[in-house]
């Protein structure tokens, strides 16, 4: 038997153990830290290591760029250390915080609108003393939280009715419509989608879901038309000219697309080996070691390595979803999964976006990109995620908003 | 419709497994992209990332240098650090220049004009050729650039081949200099060329190393030098800065030409020295090969001042300058001959027979013809002159009558033979061919018939005749050759001259015996106008010479009168040009000299000395004068024996 494992425990166990998880919370620190799920937390570990030694290849040559990895790996560890110390809180804490998390990242959004700092054409940053934070980012993880704890309130009593998943949905458009607003539709599009996920997982009957995707692919045209703003829609155009392989001016608004394409590909199987690709070696690439450091992996280490990172991510991603199956709770389940469906698509939209399969919309790469925010985002999901686990055998009641 | 717990359990497990499925094929497609990209379309995608990084980028060739006649090299190359911006690659061209000026003091009014220009590539579309923004950098410059110059995309700061001129002002009207092409510069350059050619030619002359010869030899010999351009294979990275060069023999720009003048440059030196700062030219010719051995126009700017571009402030420093250094004295000044010219007078009338050499005429000073008067320069008159006592004493009077007997149009015709009217181009820019006064030519610019008179003031070198010293130096190398065929060059090894030719009109031996027995009476008999002058110094060879004084003004009769032509005593740009010129040595000529010292008054107080002292050291080292390149040239086996280059 296998406790630390990504197996975890089966099903029966759990029911049998149940009287002494109630414990858990009066065991001490160093037996709750020696029951973590080691081995996904080194595979965490492995992978953001392997983000900073990207980090350095693609930026030692800049020396406006060259000490970043240092300040990534500062921020890896001081992230490492909060992922373990979120993963040991109980799920009732988590639980309490689910609202006035989810308010103070509404409260957050607003400022944003308010007084934020314009970056890169859009509204996204808060300063912070120091620290530019970008308030959309945690909304993820909030949003994930708020729809688990909105689900474990109403499921508890075993309402499936509609109008109940339209409360969820409310909790998820909110914070979408102010993030879409600054305007970010990369986030947006990934908050909605991973909200829709954890929907679906609630129970949404398929009828209403085979009604929304129909819904979404006639509202694709209109959206497009009317909704986007003149350069997003003209990054969809670009995506959509390269995709069915037309030539689109190398220096225009592709070019970031056709030299990461360049990179991939000169990878070949092997790749080039750790500091020698020639793309990657030489700033071809903008914006390769926050968006587009998977360039980098793919050039250097080829289709073995690239291929090995997504198999890497799918173990993580797979182990944490059969994780929240085993959740006894609604919220331990809908919040692991929530956080869950949060990385996947970041990881989809980002890999999708340098490979060219989706447009261009600035989503960085979980645990490999340089950057802040999104680390601190993704390190407090597989936070939740051992969290849920952790705790998986935990019966919870919920009593009023926190 | 409500469920069971146990049911939403079953549920939430079903639906998760959906969701992970899902995400499986999500995964399975993206690694299947992935191995579109790196595995089916590896190879395109290689070529194209080789294809990007490594660019071929026009590199100049390497000009020729122009040598001495010992190998010694008179405009070369040397390395300097240099500052260029790609107008294209810099993100913000207004602030990189800012941040260049923090870092090393570029003055504001240059940082303007690059600005400008930088503005005006960009609008012109020629935005990845480099501007200049600083060269000559020191060394400490030159480090502190390279450490910042990472930081600033579209910056190069690299080590540049510029033109130089190891002997600065002392070959400044022979060689000229080289300049940044203008676009009057590339329309000559261009003239004859296919357009395709012309474009090549435009493209490589934008290169911030490429310079184009603007004057004298540099200008003359432009193809022997120049080269042809060549391609260096560098690897580059996104902003174009180069990573690394790849070598590649077959792309490599093909050098041009070295080339090697007749000039013997220490010669040139002590000439120069000679001069003492005063204004003036010589001219000194290897009497038997014809090579000049010295080209001398002083005082001379510098040519290294105008290969970067001369501000305008120093360019008109040296415009306006009194003592003109920008003249080529020694090829394009046109001063008259003087006295020096009466060997020819002299040779006319004796080719003529008009006088026979033991004919006397008798100088009282005055010489009347017409209703005017003409003096000779000596107070009191020669008495009683022959051909050898008029041009020991260069009488004025004994030449008015042989002049008058001969004839303006003998007199033209002869002075032809010795050389003057004739630009000798000899590689050089500039030169002029100054005037031979005849009939004809009277008749046709002045639309007037020629006056007798003038006859007499042609006879003494004055009025309308106009020569340089490199004419009066020819003409005395073919005194001293006895009338031989002499081909005057400069240019040792390298383009040949077109216009240039052998001066072979014949000339009688005899004649020129006489001559030269004047000349030699001039420096060392009594009576001799230079007799002070005619020792070298040697212990043994003399020289033997001619004075010569040309008038700036005209002398009124109020001062002849009352004696007043003391030089001290009139403002130095009235005074007379001293002129001389002299073989050496007297009885086995070797060398032809001629000498003009500007304002220098008398021929034989401040010429004569320069011309002896000239010489004097042109014998001292008589015996290692023989060119180097003749050894090494491709002569045929049987001349390369002898040595000397014919």
């Amino acid at each position: 038997m296998n406790r630390e494992g990504f197996t975890g425990f089966s099903r029966g166990e759990a029911r049998t153990r149940t009287a002494t998880s109630l414990s858990f919370e009066n065991q001490g620190v160093l037996e709750k830290l020696m029951r973590l799920p080691w081995g996904f937390i080194l595979l965490i570990a492995a992978m953001a290591l392997t983000g900073i030694a990207m980090l350095y290849s693609s930026a030692h040559t800049n020396p406006i760029e060259a000490h970043l990895w240092k300040l990534q790996l500062v921020r890896l560890v001081i992230c490492f250390v909060m992922m373990i110390g979120l993963a040991m809180l109980p799920l009732s804490w988590w639980m309490r915080l689910a609202f006035p998390a989810y308010a103070g990242t509404l409260v957050l959004l607003v400022l944003v609108e308010l007084m934020g700092v314009t970056g890169g054409g859009a509204q996204r940053w808060l300063q912070v003393g120091p620290v530019a934070v970008q308030p959309s980012e945690f909304a993820k993880l909030a949003v994930t939280l708020a729809l688990a704890r909105y689900y474990q309130m109403i499921l508890q009593p075993q309402t499936g009715r509609i109008l109940v998943h339209l409360g969820a949905l409310a909790i998820i458009l909110l914070p979408a419509a102010l993030i879409f607003k600054q305007p970010d539709f990369g986030t947006t599009l990934a908050l909605v989608a991973s909200g829709g996920v954890v929907i679906f997982l609630a129970g949404l009957s398929v009828r209403i879901i085979t009604a929304v995707i129909v819904g979404g692919v006639a509202s694709v045209w209109p959206v497009y038309q009317f909704v986007l703003a003149p350069y997003q829609r003209e990054r969809v155009d670009t995506f959509l000219a390269q995709l069915f392989g037309e030539s689109t001016n190398a220096l225009g608004e592709s070019y970031q697309i056709e030299q990461g394409k360049i990179a991939i590909g000169a990878g070949g199987f092997n790749g080039r080996g750790f500091l020698q690709g020639i793309q990657s070696q030489q700033d071809y690439v903008p914006e390769q070691h926050t968006d587009f450091i998977l360039t980098v992996i793919a050039e250097e280490f080829g289709f073995l390595g690239s291929t090995a990172l997504l198999v890497g991510f799918a173990v993580l991603l797979g182990w944490s979803l059969y994780s929240a199956a085993r959740s006894v709770s609604w919220f331990g389940r809908l919040a692991s999964a929530g956080a869950v469906a949060t990385v996947a698509f970041y990881i989809v939209f980002n890999v999708g976006m340098v490979l060219g399969l989706l447009p261009v919309v600035g989503m960085p790469l979980p645990l490999i990109s340089y950057g802040g925010t999104a680390m601190l985002t993704t390190m407090a999901c597989f936070g939740l995620i051992i969290a849920a686990h952790m705790h998986r055998d935990e019966k919870l009641t919920a009593r009023g908003i926190f | 419709m409500s469920k069971k717990p146990a049911d939403l359990d079953h549920a939430f497990t079903r639906r998760a497994a959906i969701a992970g499925a899902a995400g499986g094929l999500v995964w399975a497609g993206l690694i299947g992209r992935l191995f579109q990209l790196q595995i089916l379309d590896q190879e395109r995608y290689q070529a194209q990332a080789e294809a990007n990084h490594i660019k071929l980028q026009l590199a100049p060739p390497q000009r020729g240098r122009i040598l001495d006649r010992f190998g010694r090299p008179l405009a070369s190359h040397r390395r300097a650090g240099r500052i260029s911006i790609i107008p294209e690659q810099a993100d913000n061209p207004e602030e990189t220049l800012a941040r260049i000026a923090s870092l090393i003091e570029v003055p504001d009014q240059r940082l303007e004009r690059i600005a400008n220009e930088v503005r005006m590539s960009r609008r012109r579309n020629a935005g990845f050729v480099p501007v200049t923004v600083a060269h000559e950098l020191t060394y400490e410059d030159f480090a502190r650039m390279n450490v910042h110059a990472a930081e600033m995309p579209g910056v190069n700061v690299e080590m540049a081949l510029t033109r130089s001129y190891p002997r600065g002002r002392d070959f400044a009207h022979v060689l000229g200099y080289v300049a940044r092409a203008s676009q009057d510069d590339l329309v000559r350059l261009t003239d004859d060329m296919s357009d395709k050619e012309a474009e090549t030619l435009k493209t490589m002359f934008r290169h911030p190393d490429m310079r184009t010869g603007r004057q004298g030899m540099e200008r003359f010999a432009e193809e022997w030098l120049r080269g042809k351009p060549g391609y260096r294979k560098l690897v580059t990275n996104a902003h174009g800065r180069v990573i690394e060069e790849i070598p590649d023999e077959r792309l490599a720009p093909t050098p041009g030409r070295d080339l090697f003048v007749t000039i013997d440059s220490d010669l040139q030196r002590v000439a120069i020295e000679r001069f003492e700062g005063e204004s003036g030219a010589a001219v000194v010719l290897d009497v038997e090969s014809g090579d000049v051995l010295a080209m001398v126009s002083t005082p001379a700017f510098d040519p290294n001042d105008f290969v970067n571009g001369i501000s305008s402030a120093d360019y008109a420093e040296l415009r306006d300058n009194n003592r003109s250094p920008l003249y080529p004295r020694a090829h394009g000044g046109v001063y008259p001959p003087g006295s020096t010219f009466k060997m020819v007078v002299a040779t006319a009338a004796l080719e003529a027979g008009v006088i026979k050499p033991t004919d006397r005429v008798h100088c009282n000073s005055y010489y009347h013809f017409g209703n005017r008067t003409w003096h000779c320069w000596k107070r009191g008159g020669h008495g009683s002159v022959n051909l050898h006592t008029a041009i020991k004493g260069s009488c004025d009077v004994y030449f008015y009558e042989i002049a008058r007997r001969t004839g303006v149009d003998k007199i033209a015709e002869v002075a032809r033979k010795f050389g003057f009217g004739e630009d000798w181009v000899l590689g050089m820019t500039g030169g002029r061919g100054g005037l031979v006064p005849d009939r004809e030519w009277k008749q046709r610019v002045r639309k007037e018939n020629w006056y007798e008179g003038e006859t007499l003031n042609f006879g003494i070198g004055q009025g309308q005749l106009g020569t340089t010293p490199l004419q009066l130096a020819l003409m005395t190398a073919r005194i001293a050759s006895e009338g031989k065929p002499f081909t005057p060059r400069m240019i040792g090894i390298g383009p040949n001259s077109a216009d240039d030719h052998s001066l072979d009109a014949p000339l009688d031996a005899e004649i020129m015996k006489l001559m030269k027995a004047g000349m030699y009476g001039v420096t060392s008999e009594g009576g001799g106008t230079a007799y002070r002058s005619g020792d070298l110094g040697l212990g043994g060879p003399r020289l033997a010479g001619k004075t010569g004084t040309a008038q700036v003004r005209r002398i009124t009769r109020e001062e002849r009168l009352s004696g007043v032509r003391s030089g001290s005593e009139i403002a130095r740009e009235l005074r007379d040009h001293a002129l001389f010129v002299a073989y050496a040595p007297a009885d086995n000529p070797k060398y032809a000299i001629s000498v003009v010292v500007e304002h220098g008054e008398g021929g034989s107080r401040t010429a004569a000395p320069v011309a002896r002292d000239i010489l004097h050291f042109a014998l001292k080292t008589d015996s290692r004068r023989k060119p180097t390149y003749s050894q090494s040239a491709s002569l045929p086996a049987s001349m390369k024996d002898e040595g000397e280059p014919t």
